[in-house]
């Protein structure tokens, strides 16, 4: 049987198919029965309403939540008031939630691809059908190419954990995520000079400067909350963007700084901290690893050089540089999160985390935080195989100076894939993860998918990546299925643990990862590895916080009440001077600057502008933006040009325009700003979409991966996207 | 007992236009796409002094709803009483038994907050989650917001927060000058934009028939009402607002 996935079923037919669904699953499962957490107050609720605690998965910040459950069906979601990480609240995504579960764009049984890739064609199959073509493909090319001929993507959700425990036990070292396009390279700069990657005391700062974040956009719980308790208590916030964002317009001051040159003015405050002697030099001297060789570096940087790098007037720089000191050690340069943007990125963010360093914040109320033990414990499981037939490393090792192991690079893994050097790579397993939107370039990587025989993407809805391959499972949403549980950090408000069981039983044919996993490793004769429950892995992490299931149950949130400040005292800092490093030695060894030198970026040439991307509150990366709710909040993306830019090149508000660069191209209506700059153009992520899966969008804007250019960061790995030049031209009906 | 009057206190500053409210409602009232029962405004940066806006040139996001008036025009245009104003707790409210769906209510609000619903084919708008608040929660968009830039309450309990926060704060009311309804929800002040609520059109026929009613309404019986309840669908379902009898002075609206 074939069957075309883009038959519109209507909203009447989904509903009364999906309550079938329901109805269905209900009588013959064997779904534990759920703690029903019905308020003795509200049990007398006429619509005989139940409430269920869960967590947000429409991003990363899990925030706590209350569904609510009526004659079998989520009709509500609640943010947990008790979960003190969002701080009680819930986002248009987390609102937005029950438009994924309830989505008629769900993928509901095992489709095999018919035809050519992305022709749309698919033969339901049932689930053994599915699990055994898909073992009988890894395994074709584990015994052909050995078992590193398989990549792994796993998404960022509770049970992606698993995926990452098959490529192990299956024996790929091949492993990319998300992360290599988003914060590998402020990973890698707070590493190499605190030896961990900080929390920001929003809340209780005095001062803030956030460059490259968008916290009012990009929504990080309880960052974004608690910048504006904290403003509301009179601290001060100073945004650098060459857009003006919410952030911006939210902000005291603004700057559209010059894209790429956020060091130059970086560098120019620790110049004016240095030369001035405004920092804490008893601090300095006792936690501080080559000040000297920093005081004698930024001897170059002055304020009125930086001017003329980054457009932001001197004696602003200079006085911010003073307000700062002034304010430190509550004062915190915002360490952001997507970093994925410059080819220095890493050095861009080492110049803000030195700056941070010299402020004196670290560890301490209104500044940068450490990571607190949350205290889940390590699952036991049994040590993984080893395969002799091997090869040496991963893919795409040694092809930035210092890059993650556990990480990878896309973009570089990308490259040698279809390189096929010093090894060829032929299946690719794919879970809740879609790079051909998310990952710059492309038309890259659809020419990497034609080197692979194999392509599983299990998601909840035909994303382009699903759309690509060639065997498709559906997973359940958040509100179908039982997770681990999983640690959180919330900066000052909390460390705690969440986790979820089933709101409601799983619609459609859809299966959990771990299951799906469970039967693969069964397939593949590693059924040992995965002989355990959810339930039992579950209680194996809790096992040493024994208020945690009674809390869980009935909170939805379990914290763990640690040390906020002052958790270095009488520690020493894991990097190699065991000091707050200015001067990274280890960079030195290996022919890496040690201290940040700042290089202009390239200058866009006459006629082209310079392309930037990032976040706004209604969408994640690019998986939200087909979401019913969502898709009403911004139906398309538009492009954000300057009025006198657009009238230079005769374009109005709403035209239809083309936006070009070397490597792709698209088509969107202009949308002119005045708070953008000049020489800067801007998109939205998610839109342009290939699959026809996905109607509420497909046809609808520009896909920001297929223009950018796949520049990445030199030290990281992480995927460069704000170093593409476009043209943009009017479009002539 | 004390009447209520519920009500709400915005401070439209801790507003980032993340549209968790407008979501939120949505879902909670099963409001159709196309629709809302809430809004968030937008005053756009000013440009042009410096580049770069800074204090009221920039921009700024306003919260809002329906404002359950005091002296609520959208009560007067309603030729069936299905919309009033509930002398318990102050709010405005449809009753949808009554609701014909003729939609005079709809010009009469200076505020849009009034939509038809195609699946009941009458008029809806916010009731400050009525069905929530018999639950003993609050409002949908109140206990989602991130910011907590809406507050919710009796205005006539001392002790509530938004009867606080009146006390304590400047606040002012969104209004058109033409068109005061006398709004309950309260904005702390610097709030923006100001001049969008248009002034209140209410249909002719409604009004005469409004004086004549009572007269009628004893002989006349619940025949002629129907036959008149349908006659003014008919004349009053088109889109364009019907022309105003309104004797007062012709102004144009001054913000």
């Amino acid at each position: 049987m074939s069957s075309n996935i883009n038959t519109p079923i209507s909203r009447r037919n989904f509903l009364k198919w999906s309550g079938a669904a329901t109805a269905a699953t209900v009588v013959g499962t064997k779904t534990p029965v759920l703690h029903a957490l019905v308020p003795s107050d509200k049990k007398a609720d006429a619509s005989n309403a139940e409430y269920h605690f869960s967590a947000c998965d429409m991003c990363l910040n899990k925030c706590g939540l209350v569904a609510r459950v009526e004659n079998n069906v989520v009709t509500k979601l609640d943010p947990n008031q008790k979960f003190l990480k969002s701080r009680g609240m819930l986002c248009a995504r987390g609102n937005a939630g029950i438009a994924q579960l309830y989505d008629p764009d769900r993928l509901k049984y095992p489709l095999l691809r018919k035809g050519k890739r992305g022709e749309g064609k698919w033969q339901r199959l049932s689930w053994d059908e599915a699990l055994d073509y898909a073992a009988e493909q890894l395994k074709k090319i584990a015994d052909e190419y050995t078992r590193c001929g398989v990549l792994f993507s796993p998404g960022s959700d509770m049970q992606s954990t698993f995926v990452h425990w098959f490529a192990e036990v299956f024996g790929s070292y091949n492993v990319t995520t998300h992360e290599s396009a988003c914060l590998l390279s402020r990973n890698r700069a707070y590493l190499d000079t605190f030896g961990e990657v900080p929390f920001s005391d929003v809340l209780h700062t005095k001062y803030i400067i956030m460059a490259g974040a968008n916290r009012y956009e990009a929504l990080i719980t309880p960052d974004s909350i608690d910048l504006m308790s904290t403003r509301k208590n009179g601290t001060k916030l100073v945004v650098l963007d060459p857009r003006y964002t919410k952030t911006a317009a939210l902000a005291d001051e603004w700057y559209p700084v010059r894209p790429g040159t956020d060091m130059a003015f970086f560098l120019a405050i620790i110049h004016v901290i240095i030369s001035e002697k405004l920092y804490d030099q008893a601090y300095a001297f006792e936690k501080l690893y080559g000040l000297e060789q920093l005081s004698e570096h930024v001897k170059q940087y002055s304020p009125e050089w930086a001017e003329g790098e980054c457009e932001i007037p001197a004696k602003d720089i200079t006085r911010i540089a003073r307000e700062l000191a002034a304010a430190a050690p509550a004062a915190i340069v915002y360490p952001g999160r997507r970093t994925s943007d410059y080819v220095n990125s890493t050095q861009i963010r080492r110049s803000m985390a030195i700056l941070n360093a010299l402020l004196g914040n670290w560890d301490r109320p209104g500044g940068l935080l450490a990571a607190r033990q949350v205290g889940l414990s390590r699952v036991e499981l049994p040590e993984a195989p080893f395969y002799e037939d091997n090869p040496d490393d991963r893919l795409d090792i040694g092809k930035a100076h210092m890059m993650f192991e556990e990480e990878g690079s896309f973009k570089h893994m990308r490259d040698a894939i279809i390189e096929a050097k010093p090894y060829p790579i032929k299946g690719w397993f794919v879970y809740k993860h879609n790079p051909l939107q998310s990952e710059a370039n492309r038309q890259r990587t659809l020419e990497m998918m034609e080197k692979l025989d194999f392509i599983l993407t299990v998601d909840i809805a035909m994303s382009d990546t699903a759309w690509m391959s060639d065997l498709v499972l559906p997973a359940p949403s958040y509100l179908e299925r039982q997770d681990p549980a999983s640690g959180l950090q919330g900066s000052s408000a909390c460390a705690c643990v969440v986790t979820r069981n089933p709101v409601v039983p799983a619609l459609f044919e859809s299966k959990p990862v771990f299951e799906i996993l469970k039967e693969l490793a069964n397939r593949l004769e590693l059924g040992e590895y995965f002989d355990f429950t959810l339930e039992e892995y579950r209680k194996q992490q809790l096992k040493n916080l024994p208020d945690a299931e009674r809390a869980l149950r009935e909170d939805g949130v379990y914290y763990n009440p640690s040390k906020l400040y002052g958790v270095y005292e009488g520690r020493i800092y894991k990097t190699k001077s065991k000091k707050i490093e200015l001067y990274n030695e280890r960079y030195a060894e290996m022919g890496v600057d040690p201290m940040p030198v700042y290089k202009s970026p390239r200058k866009v040439p006459s006629g082209r502008f310079r392309m930037v991307v990032g976040r706004n509150a209604y969408f994640t990366h690019c998986t939200t933006q087909n979401n019913a709710l969502l898709h009403e909040l911004m139906p398309e993306n538009s492009l954000w040009i300057h009025p006198k830019a657009a009238a230079g090149l005769g374009i109005k508000e709403g035209d239809l325009v083309e936006v070009s660069s070397a490597v792709g191209r698209g088509e969107l209506k202009a949308s002119l700003k005045d708070g953008i700059r000049e020489d800067t153009v801007y998109m939205a992520s998610g839109f342009g979409v290939l699959s026809k899966g996905l109607t509420n969008i497909y046809g609808k804007g520009a896909c920001m991966a297929e223009i950018l250019e796949d520049f990445s960061d030199e030290l990281s790995g992480n995927m460069a996207m704000h170093e593409t030049f476009v043209k943009v031209a009017r479009k002539v009906a | 007992m004390m009447k209520k009057q519920l009500a709400m206190v915005i401070d439209s500053s801790s507003c980032i236009d993340c549209k968790a409210c407008m979501t939120a409602c949505k879902v909670e009232n099963q409001v159709s796409a196309g629709n809302w029962r809430n809004w968030i405004k937008v005053q756009d940066a000013d440009f042009a002094q410096s580049g770069r806006p800074e204090g009221a040139d920039s921009m700024h996001f306003q919260p809002g709803n329906c404002m359950h008036c005091d002296n609520p025009t959208c009560v007067q245009a309603c030729p069936t009483s299905a919309t009033y104003k509930d002398e318990k707790d102050g709010t405005v409210k449809v009753n949808e038994n009554l609701c014909i769906g003729c939609g005079s209510c709809i010009p009469a609000c200076p505020y849009g907050a009034r939509y038809r619903r195609p699946d009941k084919k009458i008029v809806d708008k916010c009731d400050f989650c009525e069905h929530r608040r018999q639950r003993g929660d609050l409002p949908a968009c109140v206990t989602t917001c991130p910011t907590k830039a809406r507050t919710f309450g009796d205005l006539n309990d001392p002790d509530s927060d938004v009867a606080r926060l009146l006390k304590r704060n400047k606040t002012m009311r969104v209004i058109n000058p033409e068109s005061d309804t006398r709004p309950n929800i309260y904005y702390m002040s610097m709030t923006a934009p100001l001049n969008w609520p248009v002034k209140a059109e209410i249909p002719t026929p409604i009004q005469l028939w409004k004086f004549v009613n009572p007269l009628v309404w004893g002989f006349v019986g619940l025949n002629a009402l129907g036959v008149l309840a349908m006659l003014g669908k008919q004349l009053l379902v088109k889109d364009e607002p019907p022309v105003s009898v309104h004797e007062e002075k012709k102004e144009d609206a001054h913000e």
